[in-house]
């Protein structure tokens, strides 16, 4: 519709009408339509962000106004804050585990339903099916029943006499339940991985295996590399979601990070500094932080892109 | 979460809300207009709540008053964040922890100029009455009163052959109490008692019985390095000696009732508060009661106070302070209205009310009642309203700290002086 509307443009800049007002009254009709759209991004979205920004540079109770106190909230978050430092190692160790664990999960699936086996509609949708139920508190409660000491987790061990600890109460393996269930909810990468292997051509495969090449030796020579924009995307995807992570670890702990902290998420972090504790400037400084923080993740990843992902040209 | 209110009142509420809202400006909010409350609590509050409030309209033939209920800590962001937008209901649940940090903000109305007029407390208790002002002003109603108390599963103490302790049970009973539980072995190992290191309501039940307040009136922290090295070395002998639970058991314990010790099934009792027998009560099939918490030794009384559970207060930008006073005073005041209130809220204040209340009570309640009345040397004075920072101090200092001693990752030592240290610190800064 675009280039259909730059084109009717063209011709009439000669017949004296602006480029520009036949522009406008080609797409008023499009803006109009948008500007429901429009509105809530500019007064739901882009408004708070710049309030939180400004917010993040005060001392800011919700009760009294905000008072100017330039970059203190900075200063303390590197200087003088315990929980902050907590909440960024738990938040990385969260994201280097989980990330690639739930990635090669997924991976795995899909190259196993890849095989056009039968009933696979009905496999893909039950593998999605965690996804779609995504962070709920539902779903966050049903796992705090599944490793409780006296959970099915734990039931399921003791059939080989192995006596489980109490996964979400001892700190030694809270966050790590934490990451299982991050891995459970791998279908939405999967699915992408798996329209991304359909993309590969079958005569390659045909080809490698007339060559002699087993099944591993055509995975990581043929399937892999040729996968590698939908690993990349996936990635970065994942790894932002990874990052804002907040309701299981929420429901888990109720809200407290505990036990000792060790399920003390960036993002939780942020909610008792601004809901519990009412430091709203603090919080928006630390929302910030860790705005600028997934900013440079992602444009790490794609620096570093060009020596890992093929594109097909 | 119930919002009670017309169909064509809420069409043309919202209508105007969203009119308002397109300029900028906040509705206007006619004189008739119904009075919007705000509470925390759950549905048996939510009901009787309501159920005052249709009484009172129909007894005064005014619009019921509009409810809406949260959990408690749903309740604080939401109250907040109405009040910095001015959207704050009339009349608002106000907690003995945030109530000066409200009035010094001017966020609560103070209620004196009401009093004498629609606004009656002349049978109300003195120190209930007094619990609700800061700088010598009224902001706070109490709509009860309320003491730590130990709750405890008489159920379990017959299956263990233990007696349920009385009220001069001291830490050296609880010692015989979980030897008993021990050696007893009922239920997978229930304890006698949960860890109470991390609960801030013990040790300042604790601390007050050694002469000392948890905060001052000056919002210092009242504890020294040795007090608090004390209290981590005891709760470590009891847990050493499976006393009390396991630090990976009580972690399990994240506030909530049902996943208390004694909901698990985990101990027999835990720290709690008179009120909260109610609730325990309705979750558990076992018979519950409550008593005093343990003194440090024999005959030291003191230790608890009668703590106004909750108040009423009226929200500085309500426009209609007057009718809600009038509101109010029929809350705490009106017979009818009392014993639809029931304890639910902790005991009534109003001496007459108390007296028509009591007979209706249901065994639970009456336990509750009596208790609270009946302090005896247990009862110390009220202390000083907590400073700003005290949640904090609890949520993140004193739980975390038990935890981490608990787990083994710090000795006694080293957490009596961390948690003065810090706590010192969070004061200063929130100061």
């Amino acid at each position: 519709m675009a280039v259909n509307a730059a084109e009717a443009a063209v011709p009439d800049a000669a017949s004296g009408n602006s480029i520009w007002s036949r522009a406008w009254q080609n797409h008023a009709p499009g803006y109009l339509f948008l500007l429901p759209w429009f509105i809530g991004f500019f007064g739901l979205t882009v408004g708070p962000i710049i309030t939180s920004f400004y917010l993040s540079f005060t001392d800011f109770d919700l009760l009294t106004p905000a008072e100017w106190v330039g970059v203190d909230n900075y200063v303390r978050m590197f200087t003088n804050d315990r929980s902050f430092a907590a909440s960024m190692r738990v938040t990385f160790f969260f994201v280097i585990f989980s990330v690639p664990l739930k990635l090669a999960f997924a991976l795995g699936v899909a190259v196993l339903l890849n095989r056009g086996m039968k009933g696979l509609p009905l496999y893909r949708a039950l593998f999605y099916l965690p996804s779609l139920l995504g962070a709920s508190v539902a779903i966050a409660i049903l796992w705090r029943q599944i490793f409780a000491r006296d959970g099915l987790v734990n039931d399921v061990l003791s059939i080989f006499g192995i006596v489980g600890p109490s996964w979400i109460s001892n700190p030694n393996y809270s966050l790590w339940t934490l990451i299982i269930l991050s891995i459970w909810q791998f279908g939405s990468p999967m699915i992408i991985f798996l329209a991304g292997l359909r993309q590969i051509p079958q005569d390659m495969y045909e080809a490698a295996s007339l060559d002699g090449a087993g099944k591993w030796r055509q995975f990581v020579k043929i399937t892999l590399p040729l996968l590698t924009p939908v690993v990349f995307f996936n990635a970065i995807i994942q790894t932002i979601e990874a990052f804002k992570s907040f309701t299981p670890a929420f429901i888990i702990s109720g809200g407290t990070g505990a036990p000792i902290n060790s399920t003390l998420f960036y993002t939780l972090y942020l909610y008792n500094e601004a809901f519990s504790f009412f430091r709203m400037g603090y919080a928006s400084a630390l929302a910030w932080f860790l705005l600028l923080l997934i900013a440079c993740f992602t444009a790490f990843s794609f620096l570093t892109s060009k020596y890992w992902v093929h594109y097909d040209d | 979460m119930t919002f009670r209110m017309p169909r064509r009142q809420f069409l043309m509420g919202t209508s105007a809300l969203a009119a308002a809202g397109a300029f900028g400006l906040r509705p206007a909010f006619a004189q008739d207009e119904a009075l919007r409350l705000i509470w925390w609590g759950g549905q048996a509050r939510a009901d009787r709540t309501l159920a005052v409030a249709d009484a009172y309209a129909a007894s005064t033939g005014t619009t019921p008053p509009e409810g809406e209920f949260l959990s408690w800590n749903d309740y604080w962001p939401k109250l907040a964040t109405q009040v910095a937008g001015g959207t704050a209901p009339d009349v608002l649940q106000m907690d003995y922890r945030f109530i000066v940090e409200y009035a010094t903000r001017n966020a609560i109305a103070p209620m004196d100029d009401y009093l004498g007029g629609v606004l009656n407390l002349d049978d109300f208790d003195e120190d209930q009455l007094e619990g609700g002002k800061v700088d010598g002003k009224l902001y706070g109603l109490s709509l009860g009163a309320n003491s730590v108390a130990m709750l405890v599963n008489t159920t379990a103490f017959e299956e263990a052959g233990v007696a349920v302790p009385d009220r001069d049970w001291t830490y050296d009973t609880m010692r015989e109490i979980g030897e008993a539980f021990k050696a007893a072995n009922i239920r997978g190992g229930m304890t006698g008692m949960s860890d109470g290191s991390g609960s801030e309501p013990m040790l300042d039940n604790w601390i007050r019985q050694r002469g000392k307040p948890l905060y001052t009136a000056e919002g210092k922290l009242g504890p020294n390095v040795d007090d608090m090295v004390e209290w981590f070395t005891m709760w470590n002998e009891f847990r050493d000696a499976g006393y009390i639970n396991s630090a990976e058991d009580q972690a399990l314990d994240t506030g909530a009732a049902e996943v208390s010790m004694v909901a698990l099934n985990k101990a027999a009792m835990i720290p709690s508060n008179s009120n909260q027998l109610v609730i325990h009560q309705s979750i558990n099939p076992d018979t519950l009661t409550i008593t005093s918490y343990p003194r440090i030794a024999a005959g030291v009384g003191g230790g608890h106070y009668r703590k106004p559970s909750q108040f009423w207060s009226i929200s500085g930008a309500s426009q209609n302070k007057e009718a809600a006073a009038a509101f109010l005073s029929y809350f705490v005041n009106d017979v009818e209205a009392g014993k639809v209130l029931g304890v639910e809220r902790g005991i009534p204040c109003s001496a007459a009310v108390r007296d028509a209340v009591a007979p209706t009570l249901s065994e639970q309640d009456q336990i509750a009642l009596n208790f609270v009345a009946n302090l005896g040397d247990l009862l110390g004075p009220l202390p000083a309203s907590p400073p700003n920072a005290a949640g904090e101090i609890d949520t993140s200092l004193l739980r975390v700290l038990s935890q981490e001693v608990g787990f083994g990752g710090r000795s006694a030592e080293d957490a009596g002086k961390f948690f003065v240290d810090e706590a010192t610190a969070i004061l200063n800064r929130a100061s």
